[in-house]
């Protein structure tokens, strides 16, 4: 069996909004084949502490570690490395859904992003959308561009927010199976998640988070 | 089964018919409520507003200033082409302001109701044509002040006599007023092939007469034109103005009857955008909406697989983006004639500022794609690259398009009109670089500012609670243009416009990575905190 280094460090993470702290030496340690399911009620810290893992946000105290490497949001290796699909992400208002593709998978230099970018485009159900531009997607298909977005080009961890939101039940059952396949090639995964589903079949460990704390 | 086939089968309704209210009613009813639910007056409203305000004033001035000075200059050439340049520009005014007319009515409506009409009174059965009559009739007014005003403004930038400002003025003003209105009666049988073809036309009217002031200049033509000409042209159009405004407001308003929910909403819904994003001062949100429609309205596109690898995939869909929406281009190639016909009309000095400041607004459309990769961390995080490659790569298509223009434009900097300053080929050349790269500049600062911070601690002004860089923000982009061209304007070596732009591109390109640096000292500082709490523990153990 091949040997399970660690992928994500995450240390004594603090992140306070005023009074209230959100998340409290919150640590974590993920390896590769790992998938961890963070869960618990709204308000309790998954989209922060997501935010945190992935640079969209600073922590107040604590480190976060992407392959032995401090976690910068800008640092080429680390975007190389973590995939990520949270709310934040936007498209070019004219360029088509597969142009979308297209452009990610030729970035991160695939040798044949054709192929890739068609497979993912049948897998994602967004075919007779491909030459859609984004602002005429509904929220569903815009959700699959963005899942799309993170299958077209390589990666070693894979972070997401509520991955199965605006997905119909189908959608939601390939989303499962095509993660726990991720997750059995060997790819890290952190989802943050409210669909029980989801969980059972793609997690390896299940992090509940409590509420926030005033 | 029992089955109703017709109308005469249906049982009669129960009690006394329904008699919809009339529109003025409703109208009325709206009002009371609007009024009696008020919780500020219209003053407290406007002092509420004053962020807006603040930034129409600190504009305006600069405008209002700018204009002067121009004027000054102009009024002072005496020579006949000069003369007979500055007696064309108002004509170029005229047809650019009915061109935005057009434009602008095309992308409104021009007749438009916002989502609350649309739900709780468009639904109800009376006529459309009498809740919308107002609406129409705003949009022309709108479009008379607006076109007023910049009329008034060019006029006056040539130093034309009050009786020829007030003649363009008037029609500028009426000929605005009759586009919209053309517009409207367009909308009211759901055309616009009309309304588009025409803002194309008046715009390459306005692009010709620029060029015929700089054949002019230049001698290439001599016009002859008599001292009432402008004035005696202007009252044709106006008249003419007039005709059309009145036979499209009659069209308009019998056709306000026929127009579509949808079509009456979607205009509402961004001015509804566009007015929050100028009340927060962010221009660049309210570009941003208007982009986002136009891709709507376009809806799909016939895609295209990309080129290259790495970062040349990006440079590459910027090339795509280009062909797939090639009318920034039209307007780019337009702002070519700004430096020669400023310095027909004996700006010389002023000449690099004004083809700094054109080329600016010409740049803009063409950098989307860097404006959607730093308004957000979302699509540069997806990418393994450093943000100042990414901004490199994104960039490349305008500054090639940039050196171009900068090529194009040299000739204007070697003395074109009478009297104008003269200087060697290399001089001219390295003014129209530096002039170039002060509106490429300008274009990129004012593409990834960021919108301002309210949630940020404000900071107390006499003018109220203002949040930080609010004052900042609206100059952005012209503060660039300023500074790199001030050497040129101080009568300095072009050389030191470039020094400055090179600095400027420097900060520039790495402005987002400042925030990594402050998060590096930040990070920095929490350690030296952690270090002292640590020699205090060890100090209060040792007592």
């Amino acid at each position: 069996m091949a040997k399970r280094t660690t992928v994500l460090k995450v240390s004594g993470l603090r992140r306070a909004f005023g009074p209230v702290t959100i998340l409290d030496h919150f640590s974590l340690e993920v390896r590769t084949g790992e998938a961890i399911a963070l869960t618990g009620r709204n308000g309790a810290g998954k989209s922060t502490l997501l935010r945190c893992l992935v640079g969209a946000d600073r922590p107040d105290e604590g480190t976060v570690e992407v392959m032995g490497n401090a976690m910068s949001e800008t640092s080429p290796q680390i975007r190389r490395d973590v995939a990520t699909v949270i709310d934040d992400l936007d498209f070019f208002p004219d360029l088509s859904v597969v142009e979308h593709l297209d452009l990610l998978a030729r970035a991160h230099g695939i040798a044949d992003p054709d192929a890739v970018v068609d497979e993912v485009l049948e897998e994602v159900q967004l075919v007779p959308q491909s030459g859609q531009l984004p602002g005429t997607l509904s929220s569903g298909q815009r959700r699959r561009l963005a899942l799309a977005t993170a299958f077209v080009r390589p990666r070693k961890l894979l972070i997401m927010d509520e991955p199965e939101q605006r997905l119909d039940t189908e959608g939601v059952r390939w989303l499962a199976e095509r993660l726990k396949a991720e997750r059995q090639a060997g790819l890290a995964i952190v989802f943050a998640s409210h669909e029980p589903a989801l969980v059972e079949t793609v997690a390896t460990r299940v992090v509940e988070l409590g509420a926030p704390r005033g | 089964m029992t089955t109703l086939d017709t109308a005469d089968d249906l049982p009669a309704a129960p009690g006394p018919a329904l008699v919809p209210a009339a529109p003025r009613e409703l109208k009325r009813l709206i009002k009371d409520w609007r009024r009696g639910r008020a919780t500020k007056t219209l003053g407290e409203a406007l002092h509420d507003a004053y962020v807006a305000l603040i930034g129409v004033l600190m504009v305006g001035a600069m405008v209002v200033n700018v204009v002067l000075k121009a004027q000054r200059t102009v009024s002072q050439c005496d020579s006949g082409s000069c003369l007979s340049a500055r007696t064309v520009l108002p004509w170029a005014g005229f047809a650019a302001a009915v061109a935005v007319a057009l434009m602008v009515s095309r992308l409104f409506g021009p007749v438009l109701a916002s989502a609350a009409e649309g739900f709780w009174l468009l639904d109800a059965p009376i006529s459309r044509a009498k809740l919308l009559g107002a609406r129409l009739v705003a949009a022309v007014v709108i479009a008379f002040v607006g076109g007023g005003v910049l009329g008034a403004l060019v006029s006056a930038l040539t130093g034309s006599t009050g009786l020829e400002v007030a003649a363009w003025t008037a029609a500028t003003a009426l000929s605005s007023a009759a586009a919209v209105a053309f517009a409207a009666a367009e909308q009211g049988v759901e055309r616009t092939r009309a309304t588009h073809a025409l803002s194309y036309l008046f715009g390459l009217a306005g692009l010709a007469a620029l060029l015929l002031v700089v054949a002019v200049a230049a001698g290439w033509v001599r016009l002859g034109l008599g001292n009432q000409v402008g004035v005696e042209l202007a009252a044709v159009l106006a008249g003419f103005a007039v005709l059309v405004l009145l036979a499209s407001l009659v069209l308009a308003r019998l056709r306000l009857r026929q127009i579509r929910r949808t079509r009456l909403l979607s205009g509402g819904a961004l001015v509804t955008g566009i007015s929050g994003a100028f009340f927060a001062l962010d221009i660049g949100l309210a570009r941003d909406i208007v982009v986002e429609r136009r891709a709507i309205e376009r809806g799909h596109v016939k895609p295209k697989r990309g080129q290259g690898l790495g970062l040349q995939a990006i440079t590459w869909r910027e090339w795509q983006r280009l062909g797939r929406f090639p009318q920034p281009l039209l307007v780019l190639a337009g702002t070519v004639v700004v430096p020669y016909a400023a310095d027909a009309l004996g700006m010389s000095v002023l000449t690099p500022l004004f083809a700094a400041l054109a080329l600016f607004g010409a740049l803009i459309p063409l950098l989307g794609g860097l404006r959607v990769l730093t308004r957000t961390g979302g699509l540069a995080r997806c990418l393994p690259f450093s943000l100042s490659q990414i901004k490199l790569a994104s960039i490349t298509v305008p500054a090639i398009l940039a050196g171009v223009w900068a090529v194009l434009t040299s000739a204007a900097y070697r003395g074109f009109g009478d009297g104008a300053e003269s200087r060697g080929l290399l001089d001219a050349t390295l003014v129209a670089v530096a002039a170039a790269a002060a509106g490429l500049l300008a274009a990129v600062r004012w593409t990834q500012a960021k919108g301002v911070d309210f949630g940020a601690p404000m900071v107390s002004t006499q003018a109220g609670a203002l949040p930080p860089g609010l004052v900042f923000n609206v100059f952005r982009g012209f503060d660039v243009a300023v500074i790199v061209t001030a050497p040129m304007l101080l009568g300095l070596s072009p050389f030191w416009s470039l020094v400055l732009a090179g600095i400027t591109a420097l900060l520039l390109l790495n402005s987002l990575d400042a925030d990594s640096l402050r998060a590096r000292q930040a990070e920095q500082q929490k350690e030296l905190e952690r270090q002292r709490k640590q020699r205090d523990a060890e100090r209060q153990r040792k007592r």
